[in-house]
């Protein structure tokens, strides 16, 4: 089991190490100069070459490479007069994921600033997507060749060939413009203001996710209600409610919630259009700002982050794997 | 039954169409001018978020137009654009022109309360050039004299900046320079407080803290920064309004919802769709202004890369660009323009023969460079592909997809690579990399050098991160603009610079064919705003009419919705409740 356990562990390591450095080298290998970038397109060459020296751009790749990563992770102390840098301490480990070049603040403090807002829109969205998917799928199975079946099917196939900047803009038009139900965009200062301005994003991207669940669950349920365990049900002189929720419901949940779980980690990338078109602070925003201005130290924050979560995630579905599973143990 | 359905069709039908239909709201308030009032906030928006408040190293237009309000220089521009003293009192030149001596006004005080003396001016100079701070142009001040071994960090000080007292500030440049004024006007060397220290610091950007007339209370990245009144201003009874709300990150679309509310006072960035509708909507119709520009864009011609090293062939394109066709695709936002200054810096004057389209001179011009190209038969011409380099998303996109078509009819065949604004750069600006392509540029500051010595000078070349992408060198024309710059006679300098223009539309490095400009639209209860002729979205001296404000908050109560159910859908209403009391026999 531990040896087991180490292995998984080890290659956890050696993913994230992977996917930072071919980050690295595909963002150092570009023929774009960030100096150039921070200085601006009219900067004189001689300015682009002082922010290059003092950003470290000047440096071959490899030495670059060896400063992040060694800066990276460490276990040194910082001076005792040293101003707070931002850096993740993890007991005596520093995680250091440097300054950014434009908005010149630590990139930890960055993502720790926008993961909170990214949560709050993806746990909702997450909501609204499995509360739909399930209501909605139950529905169209149990009135199968109905109008409501064939209502639904066309209506899950639009939401899912509907592109999200296409939804957000209709919800935000009719729902906040028109209606002025929920506001325009923007994230607030107090919790209720904060979910309040959540609902627009989550909205549109619940109904994006709700159509694929729509399609499972419906799918799912009618299988599940040919079952003989259905009809014994039914032969039992239950309802038909309770029959479909107590015993066809519950089964068809399964898969949903497996399906859930391993879109989980997604939920930390952000929602890149949903985020800049509701002007949501969030992670998604981060990495579109950071990429269109080759901010390097965020596009590289994001990547180390989204990794660590997805790597953490399957570790963990390995460990449960384990925990269930006697021959995964005895590997 | 029947009526029962047609109706609800009716109603339903009458919903749908009120609620898709897109029409822009009337301008909120009455113009009722008056002496200004003093309070209310200003709120308007950027599609940007803004990199920093730190006045030494922020210098891109959403940070600029946000640092005119919380940082006061030595000096501004006046409302016609002209240099005026703001925190000095006046300006003394030496007859020489090196030596520029600043007397401080007495008593102005920065957003900590603490007085503003020339030790301030000094210090906040020093800080912005010092070799450790990440300001984006200091070697625009590389006349101070000691500008050289201060920046590279083997001077203590920078020798040339002299503090007379408390209350005066002297300059000593190595060489007279015209441009120096519009220099010390960038919110660059901007007084700041002490507590921005003497060296830079990140965190400075965060809390900034200057002498202008707004301070930050709020200032948070990609939603908004908030400022209110500096009560302890310098100039009294300034500023009218008690704050300013500015939005950042906000979607065009967005804007226009907000500003269709009077939830937004202001608005610049609207999309050209957008922009259109409110032109064309009755209400809006004499309101707005268009943004001066200070911008010039055509396409470069690489001098160093055939088919380019011809100067035939560059006079050929140049002749062969129908200007009006680019104005055309973007009416009002783009403005044929065949020079390298705008309009606004220099008086307008007779364009040069190149400068105009002469689809003849054009053929001939070919034949000359020995492309001889009928038009007839389609043959001839310049026998390769020749790349464009285009930036994506702009309308630079669109020039290139014009200039293509009318380029092809004389024989010059461009394949357009439409690439991000930093793989721009990067491949313009190296040697004999890029034949042909976007040119566009914004003044630095408000002088015309600033139109040629970066992008056109001999010193401006380099192998790599070279400005000039047309590598484009002439003797007379350096000998022109550095005898602009050292002069400082107006006439001698427009003389000059006339010789400038002249000597590039002969030679063709650029063929210069437009100038981009905005649309700036405000509610009637905004008063004492219009564009400036230099700084972007000036809105220091702007104010509310408070009582035509209410009246924008009672509109933005309502919805929408209904109100074009009730007032401008009634026509539809009206007629589609007519068709369901007909029987709906249409």
């Amino acid at each position: 089991m531990l040896a087991y356990l180490g292995r998984r562990l080890l290659w956890s390591f050696f993913t994230i190490w992977a996917v930072v450095t071919a980050t690295f080298f595909i963002y150092n290998v570009l023929p774009e100069d960030p100096a150039r970038v921070i200085a601006g397109p009219q900067a004189r060459p001689a300015d682009v070459a002082r922010i290059r020296t003092q950003l470290g751009l000047d440096r071959p790749v490899h030495i670059r490479y060896a400063r992040y990563m060694t800066g990276l992770v460490s276990l040194k102390k910082p001076p005792a007069d040293a101003k707070d840098d931002g850096a993740w301490k993890l007991g005596p480990v520093r995680i250091d994921l440097g300054v950014s070049y434009l908005k010149r603040k630590p990139v930890t403090t960055l993502l720790a600033k926008a993961l909170p807002p990214t949560l709050l829109v993806g746990f909702l969205a997450l909501a609204i997507e499995v509360a739909i998917g399930a209501a909605a799928g139950m529905l169209a199975a149990m009135k199968r060749h109905g109008f409501l079946d064939y209502g639904t099917v066309a209506l899950t196939l639009v939401g899912i060939s509907a592109p999200t900047f296409l939804t957000g803009l209709l919800l935000q038009h009719f729902l906040a413009r028109e209606l002025r139900l929920f506001p325009l965009d923007g994230y607030g200062q107090t919790s209720a203001e904060q979910l309040h301005s959540a609902m627009l994003p989550a909205l549109t991207l619940g109904l994006y996710g709700a159509a694929y669940y729509t399609r499972l669950v419906r799918d799912e349920m009618i299988t599940l209600l040919k079952e003989d365990y259905i009809r014994t049900a039914r032969a039992k002189g239950q309802s038909e409610w309770l029959v479909v929720i107590r015993h066809a419901l519950r089964n068809a949940l399964m898969p949903l919630v497996t399906v859930v779980g391993l879109s989980m980690g997604s939920l930390v990338g952000g929602a890149i259009v949903t985020e800049k078109i509701f002007r949501w602070p969030g992670i998604g925003s981060l990495s579109v700002d950071a990429i269109v201005e080759r901010d390097g130290p965020v596009i590289m924050g994001v990547v180390i982050l989204f990794s660590s979560v997805v790597v953490a995630a399957n570790f963990l579905v390995d460990l449960s794997y384990a925990v269930l599973d006697p021959r995964v143990r005895r590997r | 039954m029947r009526s029962i359905r047609t109706r609800t069709e009716a109603l339903v039908l009458l919903l749908f169409c009120a609620a898709c239909s897109t029409g822009v709201g009337p301008p909120i308030g009455e113009d009722r001018p008056g002496d200004p009032q003093r309070g209310g906030v200003l709120r308007t928006a950027f599609f940007t978020d803004v990199r920093g408040l730190d006045a030494a190293t922020a210098f891109d237009t959403a940070a600029s137009a946000l640092e005119s309000l919380i940082y006061d220089g030595l000096v501004s521009y006046d409302d016609q654009g002209k240099i005026v003293p703001v925190l000095a009192e006046r300006i003394d030149v030496s007859p020489d022109g090196k030596r520029y001596v600043f007397p401080l006004r007495r008593g102005v005080t920065f957003h900590d309360g603490s007085e503003l003396t020339a030790a301030d001016v000094k210090r906040s100079m020093e800080r912005a050039l010092h070799v450790k701070t990440p300001c984006p142009v200091p070697s625009y001040y590389e006349r101070v004299v000691g500008y050289a071994a201060y920046h590279d960090g083997k001077a203590e000080e920078l020798v040339g900046v002299k503090v007379e007292g408390d209350y005066q500030i002297a300059i000593e440049l190595s060489e007279p320079d015209a441009t120096f004024l519009h220099i010390m006007a960038l919110p660059i060397v901007a007084p700041v407080c002490k507590s921005a220290g003497r060296v830079w610091e990140r965190t400075f950007a965060s809390q900034p803290c200057g002498a202008g007339p707004f301070k930050v209370t709020r200032y948070e990245n990609g939603q908004i920064i908030k400022l209110v009144r500096h009560e302890g201003y310098w100039d009294k009874g300034k500023p009218y309004l008690d704050g300013v709300d500015w939005y950042l990150s906000m979607q065009s679309f967005t804007q226009r919802f907000k500003f269709d509310q009077g939830d937004i006072d202001y608005i610049r960035e609207l999309s050209e769709a957008d922009s259109l509708l409110y032109r064309t909507t009755p209400a809006w119709r004499g309101r707005g202004e268009w943004e001066p520009s200070l911008t010039t864009g055509g396409t470069f011609m690489n001098t160093e890369m055939p088919p380019f090293d011809n100067r035939h062939v560059r006079r050929a394109v140049s002749y062969a660009i129908d200007r009006e066709q680019l104005a055309g695709v973007r009416p009002g936002h783009v403005r044929a323009h065949a020079k390298m200054v705008p309009n606004v810096l220099i008086a307008p004057e007779p364009e040069y023969p190149q400068q105009r389209f002469d689809y003849a001179t054009a053929l001939e011009e070919m034949r000359l460079a020995g492309y001889a190209y009928d038009p007839k038969t389609g043959q001839g011409g310049y026998p390769h592909e020749i790349p464009y380099l285009a930036i994506l998303d702009s309308y630079a996109q669109t020039a290139a997809e014009i200039y293509q078509q009318q380029l092809a009819k004389i024989g010059i065949r461009i394949k357009i690579q439409v690439v991000g604004w930093p793989t721009f750069l990067a491949k313009t600006g190296r040697r004999k990399t890029a034949q042909m392509g976007f040119s566009g540029w914004h003044a630095d500051f408000p002088d015309p050098s600033t139109f040629f010595e970066p992008i056109l000078a001999t010193k401006s070349i380099q192998d790599e991160e070279s400005q000039n992408a047309a590598f484009f060198s002439n003797k007379e024309l350096d000998d022109v603009l550095d005898r602009a710059r050292r002069s400082t006679s107006t006439d001698e300098r427009k003389a000059l610079y006339r010789r400038a223009e002249a000597i590039v539309a002969d030679e063709a490095p650029w063929a210069t064919t437009y100038t981009y400009s905005y649309l700036e639209l405000w509610h009637p209860y905004l008063h004492g705003y219009r564009p400036h002729p230099v700084l972007s979205q000036h809105v220091r001296n702007a104010w509310i009419d408070a009582g035509q404000k209410k009246l924008a908050r009672r509109g933005a109560r309502g919805l929408p919705f209904l109100d074009r159910l009730v007032q401008s859908g009634s026509k539809h209403a009206r007629t589609t409740l007519a068709l369901a009391e007909s029987g709906g026999s249409r």
